[in-house]
């Protein structure tokens, strides 16, 4: 065995019951590469992680895995083994506890110590000193739930540095950050790279694997379709390689013409409903049509979730403005509300706001609309059943039946429920809150075509999205936010990703939507 | 067959917490009855022993969906406590006074004001709990402290006596042999009727009911059990008339917690809070309303709590709410919130209640009951983790 392969995966095998989750893998990772892992959800990626972080001990799966010439064997139980080897993890959920400091976060668990006290001094001094060697741009005093996101990611990195990671594993770790995070992630994982940190990076989104990786892997069902130099591939035979068939294009086409406007705002501001004089909406103004698909862009925190979740009436506190429902003004007082007027929203983030993982993808499916199956005294089991049966099989839910608890989905499947759910109220305007994030190819494909139907139904969707591709390739018209505000409405022909990016850092307005409203 | 067989396997699947604490039932009667050469299944102690559990099994089934959306309530005790003296002071003082000679109407009246006061209670903790936002650990703390208080206000340090013959009869009384049988059989013949109902209603939308053989076989086994359960209890006395009062208030609260909108939004609430409150669930409305029905239940335990030791005192109902959390701790419901049942509670009331039957009968001392108590339920709790992970 050469002596430049730091990580030797032969042959693993784990079964579940009634599932191979991994079928004789056999991955070689060099010392110091950034080793790309792509596939759809359930190919096995997450297992394969699992074994390596040893939480699936040694005994529990066939074939050894060798790292540094030594084959691994994790006691069931310790989790410690791996961080002590030198394995860290990166998880697509950040384990942060977001009230302690970034240097508490780091050192959590193995602290300083001096005497019978944690010394507080170096811990701090140790932390700074890991943080500033990796160029990552953070104060160690800071408390955790004041970064942002991508700040997070970066102290979770820092933590898996301290413990001296020879390898570190990125699990999805661009889901949630914008443009500008991911670039700086992708600075600092080329800079451990020339420290000797080997990566092991897992993603859905393909041109990161380019940008980034020396190698890709491809998992499909439990297996290894492909491992070779990301210089031998392209992205349209990864998508092959992932989905075991080829998509034409990553976009649906779609026919329809968007009809009459159905929804106008104008001069909207809102506060945040718990600090009155924190304005969280400075002014924005847009109509949208019948089976329009409207994007709204933007990076995080520029305001467009909260204005979202503001017109649908559970967040901000409307101070000024006019919304318009079919040409009359409305106020929505809460979702129930907005669901009577016909507005739906699949909220951002699925597990915190959009599911109840613990209970049926029934039960879920049905929760926002128990009123067309049930009188105050009774839920009609039958109608319910074939209610969502129906939304169920539209959507093309995967699952043995509908009894199954969501938490027991894949990301695509529960998403798939989270709309189902908005659908059966019947809306007139969908929200959707970045509805792909985290989700397969080939899920994203078949909620790209849904979203593509439902606008020939004539629904109107807003749309917010972080990825930049994904709001180009399906939108009619794209307004960009940038710290609350509108920067301007692009229409199909100006799409552009720089102009996008530019107006969505809140440099510059769009000029031309601006000379076109002074005209009249 | 093999249909039957694999539809088995899932209900067994799901509900495997349900037949461990069954099987831990059964485990405790085989034991206690061992040791007491049969006596512990004699009918005479069988009749006592479901009759004790009534108060805090009355709590327990409300305190289930109050643990479901997330909450708890620490006052139901003093709740209860508060009603039964409450009850014995208008029996016996004030009706007494009003109209000497109206035993009927005076025991209707107090029942209907100790229910009242109970839910009014409850209902004005709920609303603070779930309109204005105080944590229900705290206001029922707090809600505990001054029901002890309004305890010693009324009995003025005092017992009240509360055994008016028909008053006593709602704890006490036994139902006629006769009555019971002609009962057990009504239950029977409605248990086989909704059973083909509902596969009719299935049939109607389309889906294809459950195999005709496991549907009749568990009704079959039911009316079994029912049957079996009057025949002892007829043995000694008859259907003891508070068990048949938690029976029917059980049956309600169950379908409450299964088969409408306010059990499935405490259920979605306790499971998602927000996602529950984004799909148009009433957050406040629901968890008031289920403190409501707390209230309701109080109201009904603190009646059958005078009525059971004829009197009320100032030390009533104390401790009960926690007896009542374990309870329902014990039948399997979270304390994270969002799963539980009320069928598991009453399980869970019956296994606690057996065991102080069983020690007390072996003559273990109280200092030993509690000790063991508490053993078996951090035993039970931890048994249900370990089978949650192992599967």
């Amino acid at each position: 065995m050469s002596n430049d392969i730091i990580l030797d995966i032969q042959n693993i095998t784990k079964q579940f019951p009634g599932v191979t989750a991994l079928d004789k893998v056999s991955i070689k990772i060099k010392k110091g590469e950034i080793h790309g892992i792509c596939g759809e959800n359930g190919a096995g990626k997450s297992t394969l992680m699992l074994i390596l972080k040893g939480v699936h001990p040694y005994g529990t799966y066939e074939g050894c895995i060798q790292y540094n010439g030594e084959e691994l064997k994790f006691d069931k139980g310790s989790i410690r083994q791996a961080t002590e080897a030198g394995i860290a993890i990166v998880f697509q959920e950040l384990t942060l506890v977001s009230n302690m400091t970034v240097g508490e976060n780091v050192f959590l668990g193995r602290e300083p110590r001096e005497g019978a006290g944690i010394n507080w001094n170096k811990l701090y001094s140790d932390t700074q000193a890991i943080l500033d060697k990796y160029h990552l741009d953070i104060d160690a005093n800071e408390i955790v739930k004041n970064l942002g996101v991508g700040k997070m990611q970066m102290t979770e990195i820092a933590k898996a540095l301290s413990e001296n990671a020879k390898i570190l594993i990125l699990d999805e770790p661009t889901s949630a950050l914008t443009e500008a995070e991911i670039d700086k992630l992708m600075e600092i994982l080329k800079n451990l790279k020339s420290h000797g940190v080997t990566s092991i990076y897992i993603t859905h989104k393909l041109p990161e694997l380019f940008r980034i990786t020396d190698s890709v892997t491809v998992l499909r069902d439990g297996k290894v379709i492909t491992s070779q130099p990301t210089s031998q591939l392209n992205e349209e035979m990864l998508i092959k390689y992932m989905v075991g068939r080829e998509i034409k294009e990553r976009f649906p086409k779609r026919k329809n013409k968007p009809g009459k406007v159905i929804f106008e705002v104008h001069g909207l501001r809102a506060v945040d409903p718990n600090v009155s004089n924190k304005e969280v909406v400075k002014g924005v103004d847009f109509d949208i049509r019948e089976g329009e698909i409207f994007g709204i862009a933007g990076l995080m925190g520029s305001g467009r979730t909260e204005l979202v979740t503001t017109l649908f009436g559970e967040y901000g506190k409307i101070t000024e403005g006019i919304i318009h429902l079919h040409g009359e003004d409305v106020r929505v007082s809460g979702s129930y509300d907005a669901m009577k007027k016909g507005i739906s929203l699949v909220p951002e983030d699925r597990k915190r706001f959009g599911l109840v993982l613990i209970q049926s993808i029934q039960k879920n499916i049905s929760l926002a609309n128990l009123d067309q199956f049930s009188t105050a005294y009774r839920i009609n089991f039958n109608a319910e059943n074939k209610a969502c049966d129906s939304f169920a099989q539209r959507l093309a839910i995967k699952a043995p039946n509908l009894s199954v608890l969501c938490q027991t989905l894949s990301g695509g499947n529960q998403q798939k429920v989270v709309i189902a759910k908005w659908l059966m109220s019947n809306p007139k305007i969908l929200i959707m809150d970045d509805p792909t994030r985290g989700i397969d190819v080939g899920a994203k494909y078949e909620i790209y075509k849904l979203m593509n139907q439902l606008s020939e139904e004539g629904i109107a969707i807003i749309m917010i999205s972080s990825d930049l591709e994904e709001i180009i390739g399906m939108s009619d018209r794209i307004m960009v936010m940038s710290q609350g505000r509108s920067m301007g409405i692009l229409e199909k022909k100006d799409f552009d990703r720089e102009k996008i990016m530019v107006m969505a850092t809140g440099l510059v307005k769009n000029h031309n939507m601006v000379e076109k409203e002074k005209i009249p | 067959m093999s249909d039957t067989s694999s539809f088995l396997k899932k209900q067994i699947k799901e509900n495997i917490q349900t037949y461990a604490i069954l099987l831990a039932m059964a485990f405790v009667w085989a034991l206690f009855s061992f040791l007491t050469k049969g006596m512990y299944i004699g009918s005479q102690n069988f009749s006592n022993l479901f009759r004790q559990m009534t108060v805090t099994s009355f709590l327990a089934v409300g305190m289930v969906l109050v643990i479901v959306t997330g909450n708890i309530d620490l006052s139901v005790g003093k709740v209860a406590g508060f009603v039964s003296v409450v009850v014995a002071k208008f029996q016996d003082d004030i009706w007494f006074n009003v109209m000497p000679n109206n035993e009927l109407l005076t025991t209707i009246l107090s029942v209907l004001i100790g229910i009242g006061v109970g839910t009014i209670f409850e209902a004005i903790q709920g609303y603070l709990i779930s309109y204005l936002h105080v944590p229900s650990f705290i206001v029922t703390l707090g809600g505990s402290w001054i029901l002890n208080g309004a305890i010693l206000v009324v009995t003025e340090g005092k017992t009240i006596a509360a055994n008016q013959p028909i008053f006593s009869y709602i704890a006490q009384g036994y139902l006629p042999p006769i009555a019971g049988w002609v009962m057990a059989g009504a239950l029977i013949l409605i248990m086989f009727l909704t059973m083909f109902q509902s596969r009719r209603n299935k049939v109607k939308y389309g889906f294809t009911p459950a195999p005709i053989a496991l549907d009749i076989t568990r009704t079959i086994f039911l009316s079994i059990l029912i049957t079996v359960y009057v025949y002892i209890v007829n043995q000694y006395n008859g259907v003891q008339f508070p068990v048949l009062l938690l029976a029917i208030t059980a049956v309600v609260m169950a379908y409450i917690s299964g088969n409408t909108p306010i059990g499935r939004y405490a259920y979605a609430i306790g499971g998602n809070r927000e996602a529950a409150r984004l799909s148009g669930v009433n957050i406040n409305k629901s968890i008031f309303k289920v403190f409501v029905f707390m209230g309701i239940l109080c109201g009904i335990s603190g009646v059958v709590l005078a009525s059971y030791v004829g009197y009320g005192t100032i030390a009533a109902g104390s401790g009960y709410e926690l007896d009542a959390i374990a309870s329902c701790i014990l039948g399997g419901t979270s304390t994270l919130g969002g799963i539980g049942t009320i069928f598991g509670a009453i399980i869970g009331a019956m296994l606690m209640a057996s065991l102080t039957s069983g020690l007390q009968m072996l003559n273990v001392t109280a200092a030993w009951q509690y000790i063991l108590k508490g053993i078996v339920l951090v035993l039970a709790v931890y048994a249900d983790v370990y089978l949650k992970k192992s599967r």
